[in-house]
């Protein structure tokens, strides 16, 4: 009897305790009441809060309105089917939502068609003016415009992987007598913008994996050549398209005006096919193909790849050891004896940073509060942190925002990660040159890319631009797009870690995704002849 | 008969008996009642099963109370939701309302998307295998084991061995599958160990390749919950009376002929009727382990339609097109349990209704 009461007590205060935080819990959130705008922000727990960074603070001050950031972390936020129906909100930040969810949301008037207020936006107006691609961009199947873009033009995305090799590991295969009889280098040769055929990289990765190069006694904790395979940036697109053939990571491009599948290359298949033969040869561990990007970041911390594909060299190696790694020029063709690289579609004008909800009573209200962070003192401060934070070197009134690199014990990047909220922006050419400075880092890879990168983009070769589609086109897309695009990186995994791929077997490859591959071309296409189309047609004006 | 019932087992046991006495006194009393009444003058009216019925309800009425909650929350979670079927017919935008008048009903679109998509034969297949093999291996293991661990001697080594079994089942899926990848993923265990040994600088890369997913994903769910599985047979077992494995003995039967002999039958309902309810689940592979061992969908054998559902459905957005490739699921379920359950009761006379 005494343990049932005793039972039952603890669950009576087991209860208590339960409901009491709760309570608690819902009266915290309550003091979001009584702010003029609440605005729901994608945010990671490392980042600061908003509501206490200085930038939010004066863009309050100068616009006079009071807004409220309250967070979802990216994990919460991508489990949450619908995030529009979130009470209380005004706007979502950093939405990051998709051109079907713009435009199924926008269609039931759940958000706010922004070109309605271009009254109260005058810089977003002066921009959708001034550059008809953006305001193309922009556009959903019906016209309207429902998100804020962010706009960071530094011509850095199109390129997002460059070539590292370890020129340390390449000075012993020298010193030591052992360097590959195709290859023939002096260590005057060992600089930023090497230039080797694909045979003589292949038989110097060969080296870095039979010999040991790090001198440990081990032949076998060497990685040769190392990347994220599917990743965004730093994977092994321009080592296929050395091969012949416009690849990027999503295995499409416009070529010469021509929406283009690199898996329809004979060029393609001979790379999927060299590349299972590096595999087999273990120049590349499959690892390549199942590591995430911390995993990789991880390992090349202590100088054991050969040579990797990344943004920049900087991250991947630790400081100590980034001496040892120089950057490679694209590998260059045996048999045509020419470099390629593909562009990614990576895009500087991304839609969807933000969306206005329907709930939001005094949308002209908080749209001109957005409309502030389009001025190149906010944008900048957004993209790098607020003034006050240290952000930028000490300046006099009237001169240049200078991004600060020196933050101590902190590394640049996780200053900026903590600081920096990102999001809607708007940095062009035009504010590059005039308001803000790049981060040297950003200016460094600018140099790399002018150098050794860019001159050898595949001839004709440009990035998929932000289409627009008419429902009927998204509707296709939806059916075909991303069970094709699984297809391709299954097939393109499996060939390569696995048995040596036939031509046949391509071929039947293709066969089989046929039809996805040519309807998300005719309307990629259509979508795109319009694209230029239109963006023509108001440059002419 | 009611040796075998699983309900033995439980500690609710001696309360039923106290029950059934308390009836067969109150079915005496209400069948003496009527003639007491009459003072032996026959009565042509003969009491009505309604009236029978209504009287009963009267006097222990209150005892279905007990089984409201588990009937609410059926009807609230199980039940209500079910109307949520109808976005698989509809252009569902999240936010409008299901019945009403910015409803867009599109018929069998949705199912036609989802039939013609070029791959749905790859994940209809990849799911079935996935389950029929995860079937073949983790059915009989659990009975297996029950009948093992039962026919042990020392109960202590018994209780031992049963936690040592079923303890794994409390692992998070999470963690399991965290588990296989530093065993058997990329510069795991297995990996570490082959290399070590002299074998490929690259390992097994067993998360690499698609023929080595099905055996991963079946065997490592098995371990994980054959002990757990187990204790519904060992249940079942502990209702076998004693005094027929005495008889047995006396007849000089062996453990092993035991086994067979009397263990086996009075478990056979029990395994009859999980073994309907199994098939009626055969294709309802749960998406999140899946999930868990290849995130990027790189393996021809992992996509499978519950996946399909959670990819395409939930993360593109497409609702009515995760709904209908849900509710196809689901239908093949239902059809799976109605021929399990009719196979069962031709064959075994044994079924669930």
């Amino acid at each position: 009897m005494k343990k049932i009461i005793a039972g039952v007590l603890a669950a009576v205060l087991w209860f208590a305790v339960v409901i009491s935080y709760t309570v608690i819990a819902m009266r915290a959130d309550g003091d979001e009441d009584g702010h003029e705008f609440t605005v729901l922000a994608v945010k990671e727990e490392t980042v600061k809060d908003y509501n206490t960074m200085p930038v939010f603070k004066a863009l309050a001050k100068e616009t006079n309105r009071d807004v409220y950031w309250t967070y979802n972390t990216s994990a919460q936020y991508t489990n949450s089917p619908d995030p529009v129906g979130t009470n209380g909100i005004d706007a979502i930040y950093h939405a990051g939502f998709s051109n079907l969810q713009l435009y199924n949301y926008g269609k039931s008037g759940r958000i706010v068609a922004i070109d309605q207020y271009l009254n109260y936006m005058p810089n977003f107006a002066e921009i959708l003016e001034k550059r008809p691609d953006i305001a193309e961009a922009l556009k959903s199947p019906d016209g309207h415009i429902y998100s804020l873009p962010r706009v960071e033009e530094m011509g850095l995305k199109a390129y997002p992987n460059i070539l590292f090799v370890n020129k340390a590991w390449i000075k012993k295969l020298i010193d030591g007598n052992n360097l590959p009889a195709e290859v023939s280098l002096t260590e005057a040769d060992l600089t930023d913008g090497l230039k080797l055929t694909r045979n003589q990289f292949k038989a110097i990765l060969q080296k870095f994996n039979d010999l040991d190069m790090d001198g440990d006694g081990s032949t076998v904790n060497e990685v040769p050549l190392s990347f994220v395979s599917n990743n965004w940036q730093g994977n092994e697109s321009d080592l296929v398209a050395s091969f012949g053939v416009p690849e990027n990571a999503q295995h499409k491009t416009v070529l010469n005006g021509e929406i283009t599948f690199t898996v329809e290359s004979e060029n393609w298949f001979n790379a999927v096919k060299e590349l299972n033969e590096w595999c087999s040869k273990k120049l590349i561990r499959s690892t390549a193909f199942t590591q995430t990007q911390d995993e990789f970041l991880a390992k090349g911390q202590d100088g054991r790849y050969g040579a990797f594909y990344w943004w920049e060299k900087e991250t991947v190696v630790a400081k100590s050891l980034q001496g040892d790694y120089i950057m490679m020029q694209p590998l260059v063709d045996d048999a045509t004896g020419k470099q390629y690289v593909g562009v990614s579609n990576e895009l500087e004008v991304e839609k969807g940073a933000c969306v206005i909800l329907n709930a939001c009573k005094d949308k002209a209200g908080l749209l001109s509060y957005f409309d502030k962070f389009f001025e190149p003192e906010y944008s900048a401060q957004l993209n790098y942190g607020s003034i006050e934070s240290g952000a930028f070197e000490k300046r006099k009134e009237g001169e240049k925002l200078i991004p600060n690199d020196d933050h101590g014990a902190q590394s640049a990047d996780d200053f900026r990660m903590k600081n920096a909220p990102y999001g809607v922006v708007y940095l062009t050419q035009e504010v590059w040159g005039n308001d803000v400075e790049m981060e040297s880092r950003a200016k460094l890879r600018l140099e790399r890319l002018e150098a050794y990168v860019k001159p050898y983009t595949y001839e004709g070769a440009t990035p998929i631009p932000n289409l627009n589609y008419t429902k009927e086109e998204l509707d296709t897309l939806n059916r075909y797009e991303n069970s094709l695009g699984k297809n391709i990186t299954m097939w393109f995994t499996n060939k390569v870690t696995g048995a040596a791929p036939t031509i046949s077997e391509w071929k039947s490859f293709l066969k089989t995704n046929a039809t996805s591959i040519e309807q998300v071309k005719k309307v990629n296409q259509a979508a795109y002849d319009r694209y230029v189309a239109a963006t023509q047609n108001k440059e002419n004006r | 008969m009611r040796k075998n019932s699983v309900a033995e087992a439980l500690p609710a046991a001696p309360l039923s008996e106290n029950d059934l006495l308390v009836e067969q006194a109150y079915e005496a009393m209400t069948n003496g009642e009527p003639q007491a009444d009459n003072g032996g003058i026959k009565n042509n009216k003969p009491v009505s099963k309604w009236d029978k019925w209504k009287e009963n309800f009267k006097r222990r009425g209150w005892v279905l109370a007990f089984i409201l909650p588990a009937l609410i929350y059926v009807l609230i979670f199980c039940y209500a939701p079910m109307y949520g079927i109808l976005i698989a017919f509809q252009e569902y935008i999240p936010g409008n309302p299901i019945i009403g008048s910015g409803t867009e009903w599109i018929g069998f679109d949705n199912f036609s998307t989802f039939f013609s998509n070029p791959n749905f034969w790859d994940y209809f297949t990849n799911t079935f295998l996935l389950c029929f093999f995860g079937f073949i291996v983790g059915f009989p293991l659990p009975i297996l084991v029950a009948l093992l661990l039962n026919s042990l001697r020392k109960p202590k080594v018994k209780k031992g061995l049963q936690i040592l079994y079923y303890a794994p089942h409390f692992i998070s899926l999470v963690v399991m599958v965290g588990m296989l990848k530093l065993i058997f993923g990329s510069d795991g265990l297995l990996d570490q160990l082959s290399i070590k040994l002299g074998g490929d600088v690259n390992g097994l890369q067993l998360f690499l390749k698609p023929e080595a997913f099905r055996p991963l994903f079946i065997f490592s769910g098995n371990w994980q919950d054959f002990g757990w599985s187990a204790i519904i047979y060992l249940a079942a077992l502990s209702g076998v009376d004693p005094a027929l494995h005495e008889a047995a003995k006396v007849d000089g039967a062996s453990r092993f002929r035991r086994i067979f002999s009397v263990d086996l039958p009075a478990i056979a309902p029990t395994i009859v009727m999980l073994m309907i309810l199994s098939v009626g689940n055969l294709m309802s592979c749960g998406y999140e382990k899946v999930l868990l061992m290849d995130p990027n969908g790189i393996l021809s054998t992992s996509e499978i339609l519950s996946t399909y559902v959670y990819r395409f459905g939930l993360g593109g957005g497409n609702y009515g097109l995760g709904t209908a490739a849900g509710l196809f699921n689901s239908v093949i379920n239902v059809a799976l349990l109605v021929i399990a359950n009719f196979t069962s009761k031709k064959l075994a006379n044994q079924s669930m209704w």
